[in-house]
This record gives C-alpha cells, sequence and structure tokens, in this order.
C-alpha cells in the first residue's frame, strides 16, 4: 500500500541562529482565502487611519530674520543647507539639520529679491531693490572657515550695480550664466562685471525668471503686464509670450519632463504649460484661495510644492487639478518662497513670519533609518491604500483635512461663486439657439492670447 | 514676396506687364526697377531686331521710352577687342543669371516678430527630442532614483589599498613597512611559521569529532532543557524542585565549601528578609487578603499566608535559634537514617519538657487581679486540670516511646517507601498510601500551625511537640489506621489543653485542623466512592448496558440512509392500508395551508416594503372645518393630484420592477447599506469599464496571499527614492521608440547588475 506522508528535511528547516525566521509555506490558492480581498480592504481603511494618525509633517522652525523672508536657494550640491534672503537685505545661511544660521552675508541696502546657487555650489548670487547684484563665494572650504569664525559674516566676491532694481535671479544649470530679472532680463557670466546679454519685449519690468534644468537654454520669466515668456540663450532674441488674465507670480520647470513648466498666477491656481503649446495649459491646479506666490518642483518630478498668500503651503502632483496635501500652522502667515530639499523628502517655506519652516513632504512618513522589513510594510501599505483609493470610506478619510476657518470660509465661497457661474453658463447655453453660446475650457479661459 | 516676383515672371503677355507692374508696385511698395529689370531681360532674350542703326540720332528704344540709363552691356561694347574681354563676358553673364531681387529691411517691430518665430520653431523643435523619455517615464510602473549611487569604497582592502601617508609618522611608519629587507624577513619568517603550522590529518579528525561530539552533548542538552521548559505540570515542578533541594543538600553536606556558600546565601536571604520584610503580609495580595478578613477565605489561601507568614518567621527569626536547629538537624543527620533512634530522643526531650511545666506551673502569683482568692481558686483548679493532662501526655509519650522501640525492625521499610508524594489510584498499597496522606496532611497542618504557635510564648516546646507528633504519625501508619479519626482528636485534644494560652490563635489553628480533617474526610469519602464504584454491580451493569444501546446506535449510524429508506418502507408495507399515489401523498402533507397563496402575501409585503403606498390626503385635524364652504369642496385639488401621482409612481415602479413579470419569483431590490461602502458611485478615473476596475482589485497583493518573490514587484510604490540622495535633473538620452516596455524592464536589471554602466536618464543621482 501506498503511504502518502508529508516528508520534510531537517536541514530545511533548522535554523542557523535563533533570530532567523522561521521557514513557512504557504498555500497561494485563492479558492482557500476567500475573503482576502476583504481583509485587504479592511487594512487598506486601517492605513489610512494610521496616515492620519502619524501625520505629523512639521519638523521646525528657523527663526533668526528681522523681516519677511523674500527668497531662498538651495545649494545643488549640499542637502543640509540653505540660503535665505530678507526684506531687510539679510542673507543667511542655514544648517537645516540643527535648525541654526551657519552664517550671515550682510551688503544689500534694499530687500532682496532674488537668490540662487551655481550648479557645484561654490557661487551664490543675489540681488536686491538696491540695484545691486551680488556674488558670494559659498564653496564648503569657505563656509567652514566662516561658521569657525567669531564674525560670522563675509564680503562678497563681487557686486554688479545696474540702474534699476532686480527682481529675481537664477542660474543655469552646469554653466557659469545667471540670469537676472528687473526691468528687463539680463545674462551673465560669474566673471563679467557687465550683462552679456539683455532681452527686452515690452516695457513691464520681468518680475521673475527660471532656467531650465533639464535644457539648460531654455528659460522662463514672467512680467508684470501678465505675460508669460520664453527665451532661448541660443538664439538672439526672446522665442515666445503668453499673456494671461492675471499675473504669474512664479514659475517652475519640472527637471524631469524639460517641456513642462508651470505657472503660480495670482487667481490662486497654478497653470501647467507645455513649452511647445502655450495656447492651452496641460493642467489646472486649483485649491489655493489666494495668489500663488512661489512654486517649486519636486527633484522627482512628480510632485510640486507652492505657498501662497492664503498662508499655506499646498502639494500637487504634476497632473492632478487639486492638492494632494495642505500645510499651515497659526502662525505661519504669507508665504513667499517654498522649496524642497535636493531629495525630494522635505520641503522648506518662508513667510512673512520672518521664519522658514521645515515640513515633511509627506506627512507621515517615517524618518530615520527604516529597517527593510518595515519598509516593505509601509510599501504594501501604499499600495493597499492606492488600490481602494476610490472606494467611499477609504478615500472620505484620506481626503480630509483640518482646515484654518478662514480658509475653509473662501473655499466654500469660492465654491459657491464657480457653480453659481456654471449655472449661469449652462442656462444661457440652453436658452439661445444652439451652438451661438460657447464655453472655453478652464484650461483657457484665463488665456489671452498668444504673442509672437 | 518672393512669389509676387514669380508671378511677374509667369507673365508672358507684353500688354499686361505695364499693369502688372504697377499692381505690384502698389503691393509691394517696391521700386519698379526689381521688375523692369527682368522684363527687359526678357525682351532682349526674345531679339527683336531694331528699326534703326543705333546712334545719336536715332536713340535706342530705351533712350524712347524714358529709360536712358547706361546698362552693362553698354560699357562692355566698347572693350570688344581688348583681351580678356570674353572672361568679363561670362562673369558678367553669371552674375546676371544668379542675381536676385534684394528687398529692402522690414520695419524693426515685424522683423523681431518674424525672428522670434523662427526661434520659436526651431526651439520647439529642440525640445521636442524629450518627447520619448518623458512618455516612457510617465508610462513606467515605477521611476527609480536610487540607482548608481556611488558610496565609495566598500571593503576595508579597497580603502587600504587607497591609503597614503600624510603625517610624519605615517610617512616613517610606511617607509619601514615598505622597506624591502623588512619584507624579505617577514616572507621567510611567514613560510617558516607555515612549516610549523602543519597539523596531521588524524588530529584534525580527532579534534572535530570531539567538536561534533560536544556538540551533540550542548543539542541534546539544549532540547531537554526547551522540553522540560515547556512542562505545565505543577507536581512535575515540585518534585523536580525537591530533587534539586536534596541534590544541593547532600552536597552541602559533602562539601564543606558548599556548605559555606549555602550558609552565606541563607544569612543574605534573612538579611534581605529583614529589611524587605518581604513575606510579612507586605505585598498587595496579602493585605488585601487580610482587610477582606482571613476568616472569610477559602482554605487554600489561609494556608498560604500561613504559608508566608512561616517562611517570615523562619527568615527572621534570631540567629541563635537558627543555629541551634540547625546543629539540632545536623545532629539528626550524623544520626543518620536511624528515624527512631531520633524519635526516641525527640520524645524523651519532650517528656523532659513537660515535666519542667508541671514544676514550673507551681508558682503562683501573689498580687494583683490573679492574687485575688477565688482566681487563685480558679487557678488552682486549671492547674490541677492542666497537670492531669500533662501527666496522661507525659504517660502517652512514654507509651509511644516504647511502641516506637518495638516497631523498629518492621518500620525500617516502611519508613523508606514513604515519601512526601501522594499516590492516588495505587489499589495495593491503598491502606499504606492513606496512612502516608494523613502524615502528609499532618505535617501540612502542623507546618501551617507551626508559625503562630512559635509566635506565642513557649513556641519552642511546641513545635518539639508537633515534630514529636510528626514523627509519631510517621513512625506508626498501622496505629494510626487502627484508629484514625479518634486517636488524631484525642492527640489535637491533649494538644490543645497543653498550651497555655487558649486564646484567639489556638482558635484559629484548631480551624485549621479542622480544615484539615475536613480535607482529610474528603478524600476518604473519595476513596469509598472509589470503592463503591468498584464493588456495585448495578453501576456497572448500567454503564454496560449504556455500552450496548452505543454499539447499537453505531450500528445504525454506519448503515446507508438507503437502508433507513429501506426500513421505513418495509414498515410503511407492514401496515395494512394501501399505499396513496405520490400527488396524494403531497396533497395530503400540505392540505392545510395554501402555499401560493401565502407566496402572493408574502410578495404583496414586500413590494409594499419596497414601494411603500402614499398616503391618503387629509386635512389637518380643525383646519378649515369651521365653515361649510371647505366641507363641501372637499381637498384640495392639489392635494387630490399629488396623491394621484404618487400612486401612478408606485405603480410604474412596480412595472419596473424585476419580478414584475415573473409569477413565482421575488427579487428584492432593497439596497444593501453595508456592501454599499463598498461600492464607488461612479466609475473611478483612469479606468474605462467597470470590468477593468474590478479586474484591478481582483488578486489580493498581501504577504499571505503572494509568495516573497512577487511581492516586492506588486508592492512596489510609483516613485523609489532614498532619503538624504540628491536628485540631479534629468540628462538627455537616445530613446528607442519602438522598444517595448518589457524589453527595457530586462535592460533595467541589467543595468542594475552593472552598476556605473547605464547613462538612464532619470536614474542620475549622486551621494
Amino acid at each position: 500500500m501506498k503511504v502518502k506522508v508529508i516528508s520534510r528535511s531537517v536541514d530545511d528547516f533548522t535554523r542557523e541562529r535563533s533570530q532567523d525566521l522561521q521557514r513557512v509555506f504557504r498555500n497561494y490558492d485563492p479558492s482557500l482565502r476567500t475573503q482576502e480581498k476583504a481583509v485587504e480592504y479592511v487594512r487598506a481603511l486601517n492605513a489610512v487611519k494610521l496616515d492620519k494618525i502619524f501625520a505629523r509633517p512639521f519638523i521646525g522652525a528657523m527663526d533668526g530674520h528681522i523681516d519677511g523672508v523674500s527668497c531662498m536657494a538651495k545649494n545643488p550640491t549640499q542637502l543640509k543647507w540653505i540660503f535665505s534672503g530678507a526684506m531687510d537685505g539679510d542673507i543667511r545661511l542655514w544648517d537645516i539639520a540643527s535648525r541654526r544660521t551657519v552664517c550671515q552675508f550682510p551688503g544689500h541696502q534694499g530687500a532682496v529679491r532674488g537668490l540662487t546657487v551655481s550648479t557645484d555650489g561654490r557661487m551664490l548670487v543675489s540681488c536686491g531693490t538696491d540695484c545691486t547684484v551680488r556674488l558670494w563665494n559659498t564653496s564648503a572650504d569657505n563656509i567652514m572657515e566662516l561658521s569657525n569664525s567669531t564674525k560670522n559674516s563675509v564680503e562678497p566676491a563681487s557686486v554688479h550695480v545696474g540702474k534699476n532694481a532686480y527682481l529675481a535671479v537664477d542660474h543655469q544649470w552646469d554653466s557659469e550664466l545667471f540670469a537676472t530679472a528687473g526691468a528687463q532680463l539680463d545674462i551673465w557670466n560669474h566673471n563679467r562685471s557687465e550683462p552679456i546679454n539683455s532681452f527686452q519685449w515690452g516695457s513691464d519690468s520681468v518680475i521673475s525668471v527660471r532656467f531650465n534644468p533639464g535644457e539648460p537654454n531654455l528659460l522662463a520669466t514672467s512680467a508684470n503686464d501678465r505675460s508669460i515668456m520664453l527665451y532661448d540663450l541660443r538664439m538672439v532674441s526672446p522665442v515666445r509670450k503668453m499673456i494671461m488674465m492675471t499675473k504669474t507670480n512664479s514659475i517652475a520647470w519640472n527637471p524631469m519632463e524639460p517641456i513642462n513648466f508651470t505657472a503660480a498666477n495670482e487667481d490662486g491656481n497654478c497653470y501647467s504649460y507645455d513649452a511647445r503649446k502655450l495656447d492651452e495649459a496641460k493642467c489646472v491646479h486649483r485649491d489655493h484661495v489666494s495668489a500663488v506666490m512661489d512654486i517649486d518642483y519636486s527633484p522627482t518630478g512628480r510632485e510640486f510644492v507652492t505657498g501662497s498668500y492664503d498662508r499655506t503651503v499646498r502639494f500637487f502632483y504634476y497632473n492632478s487639478g487639486h492638492s494632494r496635501e495642505i500645510y499651515h500652522t497659526k502662525r505661519m502667515q504669507r508665504v513667499f518662497c517654498v522649496k524642497f530639499s535636493g531629495d525630494g523628502s522635505y520641503v522648506i517655506s518662508g513667510s512673512d513670519d520672518t521664519n522658514l519652516r521645515l515640513w515633511k513632504a509627506k506627512a507621515s512618513e517615517q524618518l530615520g533609518v527604516v529597517l527593510p522589513r518595515e519598509r516593505k510594510k509601509h510599501e504594501y501599505h501604499a499600495a493597499i491604500k492606492k488600490r481602494y483609493m476610490h472606494l467611499p470610506e477609504v478615500k472620505r478619510i484620506e481626503r480630509h483635512r483640518h482646515l484654518p476657518k478662514p480658509i475653509y470660509k473662501a473655499a466654500t465661497l469660492m465654491r459657491a461663486m464657480s457653480d453659481a457661474r456654471k449655472r449661469k453658463e449652462e442656462r444661457r447655453k440652453a436658452h439661445s439657439a444652439p451652438g451661438s453660446v460657447t464655453t472655453q475650457p478652464l484650461r483657457r479661459r484665463r488665456i489671452i492670447k498668444e504673442v509672437e | 514676396m518672393r512669389m509676387t516676383g514669380d508671378a511677374a515672371d509667369d507673365d508672358s503677355s507684353e500688354e499686361g506687364d505695364g499693369r502688372h507692374t504697377r499692381m505690384l508696385q502698389g503691393i509691394t511698395g517696391m521700386p519698379s526697377e526689381a521688375f523692369e529689370g527682368k522684363k527687359k531681360r526678357k525682351m532682349k532674350d526674345d531679339g527683336i531686331p531694331e528699326l534703326y542703326p543705333e546712334s545719336e540720332y536715332n536713340p535706342s528704344r530705351d533712350v524712347v521710352d524714358g529709360d536712358g540709363q547706361i546698362s552693362i552691356d553698354d560699357l562692355l561694347n566698347p572693350l570688344q577687342d581688348n583681351p580678356g574681354f570674353g572672361k568679363l563676358r561670362k562673369r558678367i553673364q553669371q552674375i546676371e543669371n544668379n542675381s536676385k531681387a534684394i528687398h529692402a529691411p522690414l520695419r524693426t517691430a515685424d522683423q523681431a516678430k518674424v525672428e522670434r518665430k523662427a526661434a520659436y520653431e526651431i526651439s520647439k523643435k529642440e525640445v521636442t527630442k524629450w518627447q520619448q523619455i518623458i512618455q516612457r517615464n510617465r508610462e513606467a510602473p515605477t521611476l527609480l532614483f536610487d540607482e548608481n549611487i556611488d558610496l565609495g569604497f566598500s571593503t576595508v582592502g579597497a580603502i587600504a589599498s587607497e591609503f597614503e601617508p600624510r603625517t610624519e609618522f605615517e610617512r616613517k611608519m610606511a617607509a619601514l613597512v615598505s622597506d624591502d629587507k623588512v619584507m624579505e624577513a617577514y616572507k621567510k619568517d611567514g613560510s617558516r611559521l607555515l612549516e610549523m603550522n602543519t597539523v596531521s590529518v588524524e588530529e584534525e579528525k580527532d579534534r572535530q569529532s570531539r567538536i561534533a561530539k560536544m556538540r551533540s552533548l550542548l543539542f541534546r542538552h539544549e532540547l531537554k532543557a526547551k522540553r522540560i521548559k515547556k512542562i505545565k505540570s505543577k507536581t512535575y515542578h515540585r518534585l523536580l524542585k525537591k530533587d534539586r533541594l536534596k541534590t544541593e543538600y547532600s552536597k552541602i553536606q559533602m562539601d564543606p565549601e558548599v556548605a559555606k556558600e549555602f550558609a552565606m546565601k541563607q544569612e543574605r536571604l534573612r538579611a534581605e528578609e529583614r529589611m524587605t520584610l518581604r513575606h510579612k503580609n507586605q505585598n498587595r495580595w496579602a493585605k488585601r487578603i487580610l482587610t477582606r478578613g482571613l476568616n472569610s477565605q477559602d482554605e487554600g489561601t489561609r494556608a498560604a499566608i500561613a504559608e508566608q507568614l512561616q517562611r517570615h518567621s523562619e527568615l527572621t527569626r534570631k540567629m541563635h535559634s537558627m543555629k541551634d536547629s540547625s546543629s539540632s538537624s545536623d545532629g539528626d543527620d550524623e544520626d543518620a537514617g536511624s528515624d527512631q533512634d531520633m524519635g526516641s530522643k525527640v520524645l524523651g526531650k519532650a517528656i523532659e519538657k513537660t515535666m519542667k511545666v508541671i514544676q514550673d506551673d507551681d508558682e503562683t502569683p501573689k498580687s494583683g487581679l490573679l492574687s485575688l482568692p477565688f482566681m487563685r481558686r480558679g487557678l488552682e483548679k486549671n492547674k490541677a486540670a492542666a497537670i492531669e493532662e500533662a501527666n496522661l501526655a507525659l504517660q502517652e509519650y512514654k507509651d509511644s516511646k516504647k511502641k516506637l522501640e518495638n516497631s523498629v525492625g518492621s518500620e525500617g521499610p516502611e519508613a523508606t517507601s514513604i515519601s512526601g508524594r501522594r499516590v492516588f489510584g495505587a489499589s495495593k498499597t491503598q491502606i499504606s498510601d492513606a496512612g502516608n496522606k494523613v502524615k502528609s496532611d499532618y505535617n501540612y497542618g502542623s507546618s501551617d500551625s507551626e508559625d503562630d504557635l512559635r509566635a506565642s510564648k513557649n513556641g519552642n516546646i511546641e513545635t518539639q511537640r508537633s515534630n514529636i507528633l510528626q514523627k509519631d504519625v510517621n513512625t506508626d501508619p498501622v496505629l494510626i489506621q487502627e484508629d484514625t479519626d479518634n486517636h488524631q482528636e484525642s492527640v489535637f485534644k491533649d494538644f490543645n489543653e497543653i498550651v497555655k494560652n487558649p486564646g484567639p490563635k489556638t482558635t484559629y489553628e484548631v480551624s485549621l485542623f479542622v480544615s484539615d480533617t475536613w480535607k482529610k474526610a474528603g478524600n476518604r469519602d473519595e476513596k469509598g466512592t472509589n470503592v463503591k464504584k468498584s464493588a456495585m454491580p448495578s453501576g456497572s451493569v448500567r454503564q454496560d448496558r449504556k455500552d450496548t444501546e452505543k454499539e447499537v446506535e453505531e450500528d445504525s449510524d454506519t448503515d446507508s440512509e438507503g437502508q433507513m429508506v429501506d426500513r421505513i418502507l418495509t414498515s410503511g408495507s407492514k401496515l395494512s392500508y394501501e399505499l396513496p399515489s405520490q400527488e396524494e401523498l403531497i396533497r395530503q402533507a400540505f392540505a392545510g395551508d395554501d402555499l401560493e397563496d401565502e407566496f402572493e402575501k408574502d410578495k404583496m409585503e414586500i413590494l409594499n416594503a419596497e414601494n411603500p403606498e402614499p398616503e391618503k390626503p387629509v386635512l389637518l385635524p380643525g383646519w378649515g372645518q369651521w365653515t361649510h364652504v371647505q366641507k363641501k369642496k372637499g381637498l384640495p385639488s392639489w392635494m387630490l393630484k399629488e396623491h394621484e401621482n404618487a400612486w401612478k409612481k408606485r405603480e410604474e415602479a412596480i412595472k419596473k420592477r424585476k419580478d414584475a413579470q415573473l409569477k413565482n419569483v421575488i427579487i428584492s431590490e432593497k439596497l444593501d447599506k453595508k456592501a454599499e461602502k463598498l461600492h464607488t458611485k461612479a466609475l473611478p478615473f483612469p479606468f474605462t469599464s467597470k470590468e477593468a476596475f474590478e479586474q484591478s482589485m481582483r488578486v489580493p497583493i498581501g504577504p499571505e496571499s503572494n509568495p516573497a518573490t512577487a511581492i516586492g514587484a506588486l508592492n512596489r510604490p510609483e516613485v523609489v527614492k532614498r532619503p538624504g540622495v540628491i536628485i540631479k535633473p534629468i540628462q538627455f538620452e537616445e530613446v528607442n521608440p519602438h522598444e517595448k516596455p518589457e524589453e527595457r524592464r530586462g535592460d533595467k536589471h541589467r543595468s542594475k547588475k552593472n552598476k556605473g554602466s547605464g547613462g538612464r536618464s532619470m536614474k542620475k543621482t549622486s551621494a
């Protein structure tokens, strides 16, 4: 007679150390586990709830400026250092890890409006309303020296004086060029005292400039005449201009998609554009209830952060119409500048209340060393959350945010207004001859024209 | 603009020429020469002959037309004879053939516009090269940003190989280390050392086998320890503990070192106890029990409390007494085995002490309350009784001593066989077991009481006595068996009466003893029942009957159902009346109930519940009733209309139901609110069909239902990055648009393996 028995070799099941995991064999036949889907749904629900519990995004504030923080710059080679400029002309270098000032760069007589660091991290460029552009030597050795010395301040490497106030500056990726914006757009070289090139199109002053990190010769500016302009440094002239209904305060290029940029608009929305098709936005990111002051892309290119005049910081996916996250604190005032950290896991915001604030990019992310098993668990939770995201309960918990009262009220009001507008539009359409009334999609509605 | 020029070329008719030129002039704003020149050339090509010879009287046609310009030909003609004329003419012809019209510059604004447009086209084209990469990255299930991290040297060797001496000291060391002589010497020495290190095969084998043996021993020991640790039996552990104590005890006796250690340990325990008073009802449990009242506790608790107190007193007893006891025990041990001897000794001591008590008690108080005459009388009476009893006790002691001496020979093996362990169910040695039990119970009882007794003034004596008692019981179980209860009681009575201060404590003791006896009684009862069970035939018979019944039942169970049916059928056939047909049977069976009607009713109920009938329209009581007008009018028309509408709606809803046409079916259309939670209201965005959406969450992705190899891929997040690693912006690379994503994934793996080779666009990171 044939007897079926389970035969297992001892060697396979003997642990080498007592800490080793016991070997477990499972039968993965789905018919044996009929409740698995329900189990996973409950797990997803719990994961979402856990996320809520662990959501502690605020890490700390960096206190030291004596006026509102107007601009920031991150060092592309260093994660822990960030420069910030204030309205009183003070420039500081912060150590994010200890949240202390490493050193100061005094010299500006008026507000500092623009800061940028060269790609190798050796040169800091600042400009301000005192019509000067200042270059500072910020190589690591120099900084260490400065932080160790007693006086904690530094002389600029060079000072260039212009005719008009400068409102923004940005550095080209991997080169010695940088651009300042003011009455016109100037292109500078580190080693020259005069701009090597100037662009002017229209008579209004340019308020922001941003180089495309992926395609270093492209840059975009926004101006006071509500326009967004594209430039190509290989050409002798500006490339294209587009005029919107409201002013664009800041522009950010997607670092992973060099053809796309997002504009932070005065009307509280952000507009993602394809640089090749400026007649309509690719995506309109709504949620802020007041002007968006600054925008910065995560280095992964999958999301961006915005700081707004409504005292909040919001996170958007590059392709979603609404924000995934909102950060606010009682003491945080108008946010003027935001920056993602170089590794994409932190966000720094500078606001009118003279503080820089350090946030986690994911509110419930676990900081510190994550063991492989923990990581796997987190990944699993994220996966099931994503899978059951559409079910009403999970969605509700995930989307729920506590908002400051003024923002909540403003949002409700704005929603009511837009609903009313929509209703009116619909009725108008219904009561007029077919085809005589057309509605512009939101992606085009705010664009006035594209100028060649 | 060029187009206009071409148009002029196309125009061949001469009459239209002038008009056309003018038109062109008007449109373009360019001078007419641009067009004229061409026309002229064309005319020349046509080769129309001149009517008059060329002279200043016969001016050329151009001059007549008012176009008196000097052409290049005019200038060239006189040079015809000169050498090199042919060359010159050729060149001129070339120039003429290739020449185009030069346009006038545009306005600056227009010009800039054109430039910008061109520039935009160019940069657009330039930027479009990213399209493929972006597409690929957007479609990728995961973006990896943690690849190609240069962590520097990975091994100690690699780090060491890169070492460069910097300081003075390091340089000196390096010079020494890399010295040729030193190296040579080291090499030689090293080789010699190696030679000395040789180990024979046998030795190695021997060593290995030794190690293996040790390991297996260790392993077995470990296994055994594990097994023992898992045993939950209290009895077993008690025995184990006893064994351990025994071995320790023997060790203590054998080895003075161990004895010393033991003494030290004991001393420390005592000191600790004195400091912490741990066993003096200090812990929460004891306190709670005391507050609740000791009397209201059950047997075990009281015993435990007493035990604790005893332990405390043991540990805090003054040293000299302990020494006494230890010395006495030592003395006992020196006697080694001869229990009888020891017993007799103890008995002798007891006799002595009782005598002493009798003598001591002669003293009478001469002052105070006790000196009053009636008190004295009472005391004397008591004393007399006590002395009498003491005498009795003495007598008994002597008796027992004698017995002890008598039963020396028979006692030996019995005593050795006796152990502290209870044995149940061994019928052979039941009697002796009972004796044992009694003994052990006594032991418990006495030990319980000991503490309190000692607490009393003349504790020593009592302990002695109890010891004696124990010995007594130990030594002759036969005697105990003979007069079990009475004897015990009498002994205890004696005992109690001997005790001089009969207060609450003694009563407590009594209660303890009583409880003990009760216990014993219980035991005995059990035994009795056992015996009964075994003795009574009726019980067993009953059991048997039951068993047989069971068997029968089992048999019937083993029968198949068909057989059961058969049985029924056969029983039916046995009956006298005829078997009715199937239909009749069914009719008979369901005679009383009208199923169809019930079903209809049910269906109607469900229908009504799911689509409730609209309420009848009624006026609010009192409203509009004070005039006759309203009454005459009846209900307002809108109410009636609404009611009618509601009815219609209901009827339509009922018609639309799925079971409207099905007569014998009820399909509930009630929504399950709990299940609703698990459904989305609309199809979520990226999905195009319900099936696709459901498919997306069909297979579970958890570690319980997937092998470990698959989980990673199933749960991988969209963006994999590592905190602390700076992510650089994208860099351009050529992408084959026709490449399949699978291939690319494979490629990725490959690139992962040979690190540093892949120049992936997204994966450019730096540490």
